[in-house]
């Protein structure tokens, strides 16, 4: 890879990796009221998971299984309203109260927004696969 | 009970694969089941003369579509048929084949989902349920046809098939579009007359659409070769059944084209030819399948020809004769695949002196056949009195016309089949005989004796047959089938067809003959032939694998469709700039665009195109939308990085281009940037009322829960659209998957 050779790269890479999951865990929590959301969140982890591909971090990741997942989420998040009685993707809100964090209000909304992430992340992970980026180092270990 | 009897058929189905898996016979005992299960409720249904019931499903209730059932007597008549012959199929085929033999999941499976489909057909209440097991018909008689599938001249039987029974499904579809136009309704049990061009034009893509289905001259060639597939799928689909699709057709949708001419004509004409036709060939060939396939075509062209008369009497000859053909043609195939299991061979210039060494197939082979020719004491004979009878109420040309077709057919038939007969069983033993397989003489003596018994207790056909024939045509109740007819007109010209097709086919049967050639047949392989290989020159054409004209031609087309625009822009309502900043970005844009036309390596056009791509996010986020500028900016980066990383694979420099090629690029790309804009100033300029911001709010926090109406419009208000979206984001990552996959798979070879 082209940044493979540089140590700095690597380690500010290494570095970053954390700050930006935080931002994206908190993209996707705080989307529904403030800007972000389940896209924005899953285009965040995909630049993470770039990032790593061209520092050649190496990272266990199945595209097909992170798609997967995520369809599943959204498909049953949409299904269930259907069994007692509701429109298809209907919402549902509850407000509970957390000790720490106060009153923290949420609906079915998250999870579908969780399986978008998930989506959008298995498109990148497919598109990185896709253009060849992981073959190079995997071919060479499976010898 | 419809619903029941079609689940049940499913069970069978799974059932079938799963015992089919341990072998062959277990997996047809299992299919056999719920078609002799439907069979029984069909006779009870018959013998008690049940009230119709009628049962469906509404899909697009608006169009018409859905799945509507009825039992009516025609459906139950048919349903028997199917079923009961079906269910002695079954049992047939696990005497035809070894219980070790190849496909032994395919076959059964296969061949029971056919009989579903059929059912379905037969049972089938509304025009598009018809229509849809019409075309499931098609495509399973495709897979059993093809069930050889190893054979180059099974596969292209099979195709043939498929090609000529496919398109005629077209047509259906066509003409039942017209005939809902028409008459606003889908029922078939009761569907109004129509007249006039339309009328004529439905009338006339129906009847074609039956003539393909059932091998009507000159789309009956797919027929002949249909005769590759195993015996139990010939006696099953291609004698007593799918065949009678068309019949089936003409007989439901008939009584809507009383008033149309080109309804009987076209129709009398397809079956005249074809009785004549067929029962010439048949005399002539040498495979006993062939004879019965063309006799088959043969005797379908008289049903066609009853059924399009349409008089009461035609219609009551038609069923009869349905009903008697169905027994005595699958009892016939059923005899000539003993004699090919048991023998090896088909060829009626082989074979001779059967009637000793095969006795239990002599005696169904001329049970069936005396019926078939016509002769009492059989079912044939009642039911072929009635066609004569049928004809003799005519008057004038089409008198004339329908008694030279159905006297000189059935000459023909008698003919042909006394010369099969002869040659198969008379004369002395000249092959060896292995011993007899019980599962295949059981089903074809039942078959058989069922023509004969049927014969003396004229009652049970009568309950069968009448209230089916009053269905269609009310007028058809005085008739009924006779015993003894008395000496009538009638009589004497039924005795006048056995002699003379007797005399025929005794004369023939002693003289050297050879097989015909396949007319037709090769006509139809080579139109297929070409077609595939004009697709293959046309795809090459069009799909020619240069992304660069692709986009080329895309971006063209959407310029030549988007040109239109230009009339919509309003001038006067457009602005230079809401704030100077936008000027900033606009000139951001503007160079980097310049840049990056220019530019010559790779990477740097890349990042010109990161930097227009940065600079949209300022102005959406300067026109107050930071959702759509973060997600801009968050994919402007993985597009970057994504660049980079497939840039590895390239040359750094884009290659030389020439100049011509260089101009249509540039010019195109012009004209695409430019529709843009005017896309985007015409849209502007009419705006259509205001945005229901205020509402939006509101239903956000009450209904969505949340603050961000964007947000909210994704996960809750348009949330079926991002389910869609979202989808196509999986598709797209599993199709990257499979394409990286199939060049690894690729790369490893």
């Amino acid at each position: 890879m082209i940044a493979v050779q540089s140590s700095v790269a690597r380690l500010g890479v290494a570095l970053a990796t954390p700050l930006a999951l935080v931002i994206g865990v908190y993209l996707l929590f705080a989307g529904h009221n403030h800007p972000g959301g389940g896209f924005a969140a899953g285009l965040v982890f995909g630049c993470v998971l770039a990032l790593h591909r061209l520092t050649a971090i190496q990272s266990n990741f199945d595209p097909s299984k992170v798609s997967a997942v995520g369809i599943l989420i959204v498909v049953v998040t949409a299904a269930l309203p259907l069994f007692w009685g509701d429109a298809l993707l209907d919402q549902l809100v509850q407000s509970v109260e957390i000790p720490v964090l106060g009153k923290v209000k949420s609906g079915t909304a998250l999870p579908f927004d969780i399986g978008v992430t998930l989506i959008v992340l298995g498109l990148v992970a497919a598109l990185l696969d896709g253009l060849g980026v992981r073959s190079a180092p995997q071919s060479g270990d499976s010898k | 009970m419809i619903w029941w009897i079609l689940s049940a058929h499913v069970v069978g189905m799974c059932a079938a694969a799963l015992l089919g898996r341990v072998s062959m016979h277990r997996g047809l005992g299992a299919a056999a089941v719920a078609p002799a299960l439907t069979a029984a409720w069909a006779a009870q249904q018959l013998f008690v003369d049940a009230e119709p019931t009628s049962v469906g499903i509404d899909w697009v209730a608006e169009l018409g579509i859905g799945f509507q059932f009825r039992s009516g007597p025609l459906a139950l008549l048919l349903t028997l048929l199917v079923s009961g012959i079906g269910a002695l199929i079954f049992v047939y085929a696990m005497g035809y084949f070894a219980s070790d033999a190849a496909g032994s999941v395919r076959f059964p499976v296969t061949l029971l989902a056919f009989s579903t489909s059929m059912l379905g057909l037969v049972l089938a209440d509304s025009i598009w349920t018809l229509f849809i097991f019409w075309e499931f018909t098609s495509i399973t008689s495709f897979l059993l046809v093809g069930h050889k599938n190893t054979s180059a001249p099974v596969q292209v039987a099979a195709r043939r098939a498929l090609a000529i029974t496919g398109a005629g499904g077209l047509a259906l579809l066509a003409g039942l579009l017209i005939l809902q136009g028409e008459t606003g309704t889908v029922s078939l049990s009761n569907l109004p007359a129509v007249s006039g061009t339309a009328g004529a034009v439905a009338a006339v893509l129906i009847m074609c659409a039956a003539a393909t289905k059932s091998a009507q001259v000159p789309f009956h060639v797919w027929l002949p070769g249909a005769m590759a597939a195993p015996t139990p799928v010939s006696a099953y689909l291609h004698s007593a059944t799918m065949v009678k699709a068309g019949v089936i057709l003409v007989a439901l949708t008939g009584p809507s084209f009383a008033d149309v001419t080109a309804w009987k004509t076209l129709g009398m004409t397809f079956g005249i030819v074809s009785m004549m036709w067929g029962g010439f060939i048949a005399l002539r060939h040498t495979d006993g399948k062939l004879i019965l396939a063309w006799g088959t075509i043969s005797q379908l062209g008289l049903l066609i020809t009853l059924l399009s008369i349409g008089t009461p009497k035609a219609v009551f000859a038609a069923i009869s004769i349905l009903f008697a053909h169905a027994l005595f043609k699958a009892a016939l195939f059923c005899v000539v695949g003993e004699i090919d299991v048991r023998t090896g061979t088909r060829d009626v210039r082989e074979l001779g002196g059967l009637r000793r060494s095969m006795p239990v197939a002599f005696a169904v082979a001329v049970a069936a056949s005396l019926s078939m020719a016509g002769v009492p004491p059989l079912l044939g004979f009642a039911a072929k009195e009635a066609a004569v009878e049928a004809v003799l109420k005519l008057d004038g040309v089409e008198q004339f016309m329908a008694a030279v077709g159905v006297f000189g057919g059935s000459v023909l038939t008698v003919a042909y089949t006394l010369r099969f007969v002869l040659l198969t069983f008379s004369g002395s033993p000249v092959i060896d005989v292995r011993p007899r397989r019980w599962a295949m003489s059981a089903p074809s003596v039942i078959l058989s004796g069922l023509g004969l018994i049927l014969f003396f207790w004229m009652g049970v056909s009568n309950s069968v047959v009448i209230p089916a024939a009053v269905q269609l045509n009310p007028a058809s109740a005085e008739f009924e089938l006779l015993r003894w007819p008395g000496l009538k007109t009638a009589f004497f010209i039924s005795a006048a067809i056995v002699a003379t097709g007797a005399l025929i086919g005794w004369l023939l049967a002693n003289r050297p003959s050879r097989a015909p050639d396949a007319l037709g047949a090769d006509v139809v392989d080579s139109l297929l032939d070409r077609i595939l290989r004009g697709a293959v020159v046309v795809t090459a054409r069009i799909q020619h694998g240069s992304l660069p004209v692709y986009l080329a031609t895309m971006a063209f087309v959407a310029a030549v469709a988007g040109a239109i625009l230009v009339v919509d822009v309003d001038f006067d309502k457009l602005v230079l700039w809401d704030t100077p900043i936008q000027g900033l970005l606009a000139a951001i844009i503007l160079g980097a665009v310049l840049g990056g036309a220019t530019v010559r390596s790779r990477l740097g056009a890349a990042l010109t195109l990161g930097a227009v791509g940065l600079a949209m996010a300022g102005l959406f986020a300067l026109q107050g939308a930071p959702d759509l500028a973060l997600t801009q900016l968050l994919v402007e980066t993985i597009v970057i990085v994504a660049f980079v990383l497939g840039l590895g694979h390239l040359t750094r420099e884009f290659p030389a281009v020439n100049r011509s090629w260089h101009a249509i690029r540039i010019a195109v790309a012009g004209a695409g940037g430019l529709v843009v804009v005017l896309a985007l100033a015409a849209a502007s300029a009419s705006p259509t009322g205001q945005p229901p911001l205020e509402d939006l709010e509101r239903e956000a926090v009450a209904e969505g829960g949340g603050n961000n109406i964007v947000n909210v419009i994704l996960t809750d208000v348009r949330a079926l659209d991002t389910l869609g979206e979202v989808m196509v984001l999986a598709t797209v990552a599993i199709g990257i998957l499979a394409l990286a996959n199939l060049r690894s798979i690729a790369g490893q070879r």
